[in-house]
């Protein structure tokens, strides 16, 4: 924390310089006017750059200017609006049309089916900041939105990429599904890794229930409303951008090298209480040890590039944007087995058929590929393996080992030599990551086709009914293909004609499987709104129809006699064990819903919406659920009696209180249902006939204050969300068989929290910066479970009335046993305790003398208790700089990878660490003994939960634009940028796991984000 | 033209509602029960015995992926029955990997232990697969409809009958009162009214009356069926009789029935060794029931358990290997301490199948030696020593006539006769616990003995074990006193 700060205010004091400008003489005149509807934009303020002349519009925007001979540039600027910058060089007439910027106040938000101005919202309605998101640099838009906007936490559980986002709005509602509902242009997905970030034109995050409600059965996680960019009538503008980068891995721990693990080896070996020679010592003399750096060997540099070209204009009658994108990334694991790429083709056209009609289309084709490394976990889990691989073990056989393959020429097995007999190994037989890298092959593709076309229609003789009907389409083909070489050292296992074959992948093999999934949707709604006197009245009323279908075929087959590419197709492989599947379900969603605003005066605004969602995946008798909300509004601001406060520029308050539903549960869960088995038909689940909607209460209060004229702007929110009817799977006893958990309504989990966004902004100097802060804090409470679940129990973690959803629980280490009396006495109620001194010693909690399960606590949160982001961006001249800092704060991990780098009695490969271990009385209360027992790190405790807190500045970015030389605009172009990039530059963390990034509830050594440098260049033509 | 767009407007609004009926459709990709009630097939209804038999597998994962957490990752006999004894250790150099095991075997488990859950997980499983069984077998209308002849149905029947007094049988010697459930549910809410335990007694009387059922319903062969012999024959059925009649100290009937094995054709193999081997199997004279494993198959049917006999788990304790009479042959059929390897599991007398998780060495559960001390047991306490003491020695002979592991000769004087003319019942025990302690090692008979004879205590105290006088049953899985919202009572002690 202390880091962020002084970073802030050396940036801060940097921002407050002021600056010198000169006088001089010729008189420059025009209009200014708002590019949305063309009326005159009056106060807006008009500088020539690189002089000190500045001129205010008049009413009808018009103004007049004296600047000097040499002046060639205007910079014309109003709140809400976008500054633009104008050539003057050649003329001194000049007409001005700003487009609106986003995330003001006067910026036009779209929310639920419709748009509202912002100034008017009485819900809790985030927008992002489009021009911070710009800067990102990053393939996936979740991953944009990272640090972006209070109460939107957004985590990379591992840095692979391709790799699944997770983004949770106002934190975890409920025991299920917590992802948002995504509604891009009017079409519901669940899934935004396809759109490239640079066709988004807005995002909204609706948090509350009056905002999100419209949404109703799906909108508990909350609402994210994305439109794409459309083309602007005027000019074509082409817009290309490029960058190439190189990423590297960071904050590695420091393993044993060979001495030391030897060392570490021998003690243990000593410390296990055996007999006889110790094998480690002699082994220390051998001349075959490597001293490999295994995590050195498996990381190289990362390579990633993206083109987005947009081409947009249009008439008065149409107007279009074209986009194509390409994003190409091969991850920090040596070989290109870890890679994402991305094509994306985008269409947008909007035409006015009439001045009543307007149809349109918004259609994006995608192509994504995932070269798909296992990214975490254990199994095959190459990063496990990097580290927990002993140093002595060579990357590569020696080219006279008679078992070394120029195929596979990778070491596995320690020391091997045929026959193989494992008995006689002494070190561990981990899997060679280097190799498990090279012979990784798992594509998994997705083309993808998302879009709609819609028609509006004006009625009324002021066009005050509007008929719009949108339907869209969601079309996904997904294509998986892994072969799976055989390799690695004969241990002697395999049976019939696999004997005598490598470990791994044994026999060789090829799964594939091809899967569709089609999702129509089709919205029917109609917009009234009217304003007399000082009413302004707004309606609307809808349907919404979607319908899902997805199916999948598989196949997959052993034994290929070729393994060459071309030979890695089913028909190719051996008869015997094959294998083909295939499944298909469906859903479908019928909803009809309606809200209705009304202002008076612009000060007291009121919002009411309903929705009613019929859902095929409950029973008929409870198909329908209904989700009402309502909001008030008060802007204070405009009452009489603040008319004299002239610092004051905004200020409202809001409240709201409704009701969402979630209905994220698997397909046919009311039913009883059979899965076959082979020949066999088996129960897999029991249905719940009773089946119903989750639904989420929440209220919210909040309070918007401006100002200086808006350049400070702070938003305060407190909220309190209850989701009760939890959709709950629950475990029926055994005794019925191996079911699948049925899923009941039940459980309640609450979060409070308060979350503040601050914008300081200055557009209208030749030295513009904005900051952009926010801050969320989230307390997560589960309230009630069900009397069949006192408590949900995970590997290290259980949910329970009372407590977070998911906190780690486990055994508490109080230090480490010093003396075999010390054990005597704290274990006075074990017959003959097997533990030793150098053991750890856990807090009997029950004090019944004896450790077992009932001595476990409650030792740390999985939830972050504060979230945080700061965007700092600021500009002078041609130079441009936006940084961002993101952090979590009040969050524990489990760091599974400490288990065995640390602790493990397995002679594994250890951090450095252990050179600290105890050995001897007094040596240490902290790291127990090296020892192939078991020391006590098999229990999962507190010594594994750490404080994963962090202060990450993700991203720094520096431009320059060359519009100020004058050959620019001579060659036709609008301007040119430059720019140098940086990602995770600097990570404050006090978290020994590879990334305090990772949300899993056990990091096992996962796929670490990366630190990354790109340089890039923005021609707009 | 604008009344034509009003008119289009109301036309999409209402085909919009239209939509509705999408909501209603039938599942598909999906089987419900009612289909297979309402349609049954021969295929269905044999495979539903067949499936009742996979709870007795080896096979890795059968209820779930490396679910080490819930004990599920293979049957956990070898755990409860073995490790829980003075016989077998978790691994061969002891270590902090899967350290629930090391509680089961010291005694300083609590009911969370996932050893409890798997056991009576796989128990449930099969009980649940036998009950859905049984109700296609004994419902009319679904056997008139699928035309299956008697014979079939009736060796069908006593099939599942026999499993499920089977694993019924092993949860009343491990849980004591447990629940009784002999019906499929008909939906989840049957689940609850099922969770309650019913007294030792009842279960000991259903396992009887199944057995009871089975019997006459299965031919007077040595197979019931010549073409899949690991089905439950006749033999199975008498011999799980006897052990049911043993473990009530009911001698006379075990006496009946063991004799009644030996005249469907049960007899000791001249060589040990050919009860494990895998290339002995189904063409051998002792085996009374086991599991077939078969290597290769789609879905797996392979023995998994020398997967984890490869990563070091499940070795002998010393004490196990001190019980041996010096010479004994059996000793290197069971285990080979320089290699590591417990041969009797593997089902060879080399390493071939070991790491192989999906090895065809099937599962023993009863062969004749077995029953043969038993009914040298019930001799003993009926005070027919002579046929007692005549039956170990029958035990020990064939042991020491048979082929060594090496294919040497045993020296003269190896496992001499048992004194004949013993009359003293307390020795003639002790010469029968060690029998059977060297004769059935690793098979999972061990602490059940120990319970039997009532000396576990004594026994496992001797060997550092913190056995306490309530360990006589295990208890509950506290997870299914959990799931059953406390209708399920913990056993006492725990």
């Amino acid at each position: 924390m202390n880091a962020m700060k002084k970073v802030l205010v050396s940036l801060l004091s940097l921002l407050c310089c002021s600056l010198q400008i000169i006088a001089q003489q010729r008189t420059i005149t025009g209009t200014v006017t708002n590019s949305q509807d063309g009326s005159p934009v009056a106060a807006a303020s008009v500088t020539a750059i690189g002089e000190k002349a500045s001129v205010i519009t008049g009413s009808d925007g018009s103004f007049s200017l004296n600047v000097s001979p040499n002046a060639k540039q205007l910079q014309v600027s109003y709140i809400g609006l976008e500054t633009l910058t104008v050539d003057i060089s050649s003329t001194s007439v000049v007409t001005i049309s700003l487009a609106p910027a986003s995330g003001s106040l006067q910026d036009v938000v779209v929310v639920g089916y419709s748009t509202q101005k912002r100034t008017t919202i009485t819900g809790a309605v985030s927008s992002v900041n489009m021009k911070d998101l710009d800067q990102r640099r990053v393939a996936d838009v979740a991953q944009s939105l990272q640090g972006q906007v209070a109460g939107v936490q957004v985590s990379q559980s591992t840095g692979a990429p391709g790799d699944q986002i997770n983004i949770r709005i106002r934190g975890e509602g409920t025991i299920g599904n917590n992802s948002p509902l995504f509604i891009i242009d009017g079409i519901p997905s669940r899934d935004i890794s396809f759109l490239s970030p640079a066709d988004i034109q807005s995002m909204t995050v609706l948090k509350d229930a009056s905002a999100a409600s419209i949404y109703g059965s799906r909108a508990s996680a909350g609402v994210i409303v994305i439109t794409t960019k459309s083309g602007r009538k005027g000019k074509t503008n082409v817009d290309i951008n490029y960058f190439n980068g190189i990423q590297k891995v960071t904050n590695l721990p420091k393993m044993l090298n060979a001495s030391q693990y030897m060392s570490k080896v021998e003690e243990a070996w000593k410390n296990s209480g055996y007999t006889g020679t110790n094998p480690y010592t002699s082994d220390k003399g051998r001349s075959d040890l490597a001293n490999t750096d295994w995590l050195n060997e498996l990381f190289e540099p990362g390579h990633s590039q993206n083109l987005q070209v947009t081409a947009s204009g249009g008439t008065d009658k149409v107007q279009y944007l074209l986009s194509a994108g390409y994003y190409k990334q091969d991850g920090i694991v040596i070989y290109n087995n870890d890679g994402y790429e991305r094509f994306n083709f985008r269409t947008n056209i909007n035409a006015s058929i009439t001045d009543r009609l307007t149809i349109g289309t918004n259609l994006q084709f995608s192509s994504a590929e995932q070269d798909k490394l296992s990214s975490k976990g254990d199994a095959p889990g190459v990063i496990r393996h990097a580290l927990i691989r002993p140093p002595i073990i060579p990357v590569y056989k020696n080219t006279s080992d008679p078992t070394y393959s120029e195929r596979d020429p990778f070491t596995d097995l320690p020391f091997y030599k045929k026959p193989w007999d494992n008995s006689k190994n002494i070190y561990e037989f981990s899997s060679n990551p280097v190799a498990l890298a090279h012979f990784t092959n798992d594509k998994r593709s997705n083309l993808k086709t998302f879009g709609n076309i819609y028609a509006e229609y004006a009625f009324l003789r002021n066009k005050e009914l509007r008929f719009k009907t949108n339907l869209g389409v969601d079309l996904n083909l997904t294509h998986n293909k892994a072969f799976n070489p055989n390799f690695g050292d004969d241990d002697g296992g395999g049976s019939g004609v696999d004997r005598g074959l490598g470990r791994k992948n044994r026999p060789n093999g090829l799964d594939e499987n091809r899967g569709q999934e089609t999702t129509i949707t089709w919205n029917n709604t109609l917009n009234y709104s009217k304003s007399f006197n000082k009413h302004v009245i707004s309606a609307l009323a809808g349907s919404e129809f979607i319908t899902n279908r997805s199916s999948s075929i598989g196949a997959s087959r052993q034994r290929f006699e070729f393994t060459q590419e071309n030979f890695q197709y089913i028909d190719f492989g051996g008869t015997a064990n094959l294998y083909n599947g295939g499944s298909a379900a469906e859903w479908a969603l019928f909803s009809l819903f309606g809200s209705a605003t009304y202002m008076y005066d612009t000060k007291y605004m009121v919002t009411a919406n309903f929705r009613g969602d019929a859902s095929s995946r409950f029973a008929q008798n409870n198909q329908w659920g209904y989700f009402p909300s309502v909001s008030v509004g008060w802007k204070i601001y405009n009452e009489k009696f603040m008319q004299d406060i002239s610092w004051l520029s905004d200020l409202k308050f809001r409240a709201s209180t409704g009701k969402l539903g979630n209905q994220e549960i698997d397909n046919y869960a009311f039913l009883t249902l059979l899965r076959k088995s082979g020949d066999q038909f088996l129960i897999s689940r029991y249905g719940n006939p009773d089946l119903k909607w989750e639904s989420t209460t929440q209220h919210n209060v909040g309070l918007d204050i401006g100002v200086l004229r808006n350049k400070v702007y702070l938003s305060v929110d407190y909220f309190e969300k209850k989701t009760s009817d939890i959709l709950l799977p629950i475990s029926l006893p055994s005794l019925v068989g191996n079911v699948s958990p049925t899923i009941i309504n039940a459980g309640e989990v609450t979060n409070k929290g308060i979350e503040i966004a601050l914008n300081l902004s200055n557009n209208n100097r030749l030295f513009n910066y904005s900051v952009n802060a926010n801050v969320a804090t989230v307390i997560n409470r589960v309230q009630n479970l069900h009397p069949n679940l006192p408590s949900i129990i995970g590997d290290v973690s259980k949910t329970e009335v009372g407590h977070p959803l998911n906190s780690y629980f486990g055994y508490v280490m109080e230090g480490i046993y010093q003396n075999r009396a010390e054990i005597t006495r704290h274990l006075s109620g074990t017959t003959n305790p097997p533990n030793k001194p150098g053991d750890i010693r856990f807090k009997d909690i029950n004090g019944d003398g004896m450790i077992n399960d009932k001595d476990r606590d409650y030792i740390g949160n999985s939830i972050p208790k504060l979230s945080y982001g700061l965007n700092l961006s600021g500009g002078y001249k041609g130079f441009d700089l936006s940084v961002l800092f993101q952090g979590v704060d009040g969050v524990n991990r489990y760091n599974g990878a400490k288990q065995i780098t640390d602790y493990d009695s397995r002679p594994f490969n250890h951090s450095e660490r252990v050179l600290n271990s105890w050995n001897g009385e007094g040596s240490s209360n902290s790291i127990p003994r090296a020892t192939f027992n078991d020391n006590g790190s098999s229990k999962r405790s507190s010594i594994f939960v750490e404080d994963a807190s962090y202060l990450r500045l993700k991203n720094l970015e520096i431009g320059y634009s060359l519009n100020s030389f004058s050959a620019i605009p001579k060659l036709g172009i609008q301007n040119i940028r430059l720019y140098v990039s940086a990602q995770n530059l600097f990570t404050s963390t006090n978290y020994t796991g590879l990334d305090p990034e990772s949300t899993d509830i056990v990091d096992q050594g996962t796929y670490p984000q990366s630190q990354a440098f790109l340089f890039g260049i923005n021609v707009k033509l | 033209m604008k009344s034509a767009y009003k008119v289009l407007a109301v036309v999409l609004i209402l085909s919009g509602l239209s939509c509705k009926k999408e909501l209603y459709k039938d599942p598909i990709g999906l089987l419900t029960p009612d289909q297979i009630n309402t349609d049954p097939t021969l295929n269905t209804v044999r495979s539903s015995v067949t499936s009742s038999y996979q709870m007795l597998a080896n096979t890795l994962n059968l209820l779930g992926e490396w679910r080490w957490d819930l004990g599920i990752v293979f049957r956990n006999d070898i755990i409860l029955q073995d490790m829980a004894s003075d016989d077998v250790k978790k691994k061969w150099n002891p270590d902090g990997d899967q350290a629930w095991m090391d509680d089961v075997s010291t005694f300083n488990f609590t009911s969370s232990n996932q050893a409890f859950n798997g056991q009576w997980s796989y128990d449930y499983e099969g009980i649940s697969r036998s009950n859905l069984a049984i109700s296609y077998l004994t419902d009319p209308a679904i056997t008139s409809k699928i035309g299956i002849d008697d014979a079939l149905k009736n060796r069908l029947l006593a099939e599942v009958y026999f499993l499920r007094a089977f694993y019924y049988f092993d949860l009343v010697n491990n849980f004591g009162d447990v629940a009784l459930l002999t019906k499929p549910l008909q939906s989840f809410a049957d689940a609850y009214s099922a969770a309650k335990r019913e007294s030792k007694d009842k279960v000991w009387a259903q396992i009887s009356a199944d057995l009871a059922l089975a019997k006459p319903l299965l031919p007077n062969t040595r197979y019931s069926d010549n073409t899949e012999k690991w089905r439950v024959s006749k033999g199975a059925v008498v011999a799980m009789q006897a052990k049911v009649a043993l473990y009530n100290q009911k001698w006379q009937e075990v006496v009946t029935a063991v004799t009644e094995l030996e005249g469907l054709g049960f007899a000791l193999n001249a060589n040990y060794f050919d009860n494990f081997s895998v290339t002995k199997e189904f063409n051998e004279n002792e085996v009374i029931f086991a599991y077939d494993h078969k290597t290769g198959m789609t879905p797996r049917n392979g023995n998994g358990l020398s997967a984890p006999l490869d990563w070091g788990f499940i070795a002998p304790t010393t004490s196990f290997l001190n019980e041996f009479e010096p010479n004994d042959p059996r000793l290197s059929y069971t285990v080979d301490v320089s290699k590591k390897a417990v041969y009797k599991l593997l089902g060879a007398t080399n390493i071939v199948y070991k790491g192989n998780d999906d090895a065809p060495g099937n599962k023993l559960y009863i062969r004749m030696a077995d029953a043969l001390l038993w009914k040298a047991e019930a001799y003993n306490e009926i005070g027919n020593f002579p046929l007692a003491i005549a039956l170990i020695n029958k035990v020990r002979e064939r042991a020491r006539t048979g082929i060594t592991i090496d294919s040497s000769m045993v020296p003269a004087g190896t496992l001499p006769d048992r004194n004949v003319g013993s009359t003293d019942k307390a020795q003639i025990k002790s010469w029968l616990m060690h029998e059977r302690r060297v004769e059935l090692g690793f098979e999972s008979q061990r602490f059940n003995d120990l319970k039997r004879w009532k000396i576990a205590k004594e026994v496992l105290m001797a060997v550092g074990k913190n056995f306490k006088d309530f360990n006589y049953y295990y208890p509950i899985p506290q997870g299914e006193i959990d799931k059953s919202g406390g209708t399920i009572s913990q056993n006492t002690g725990y």
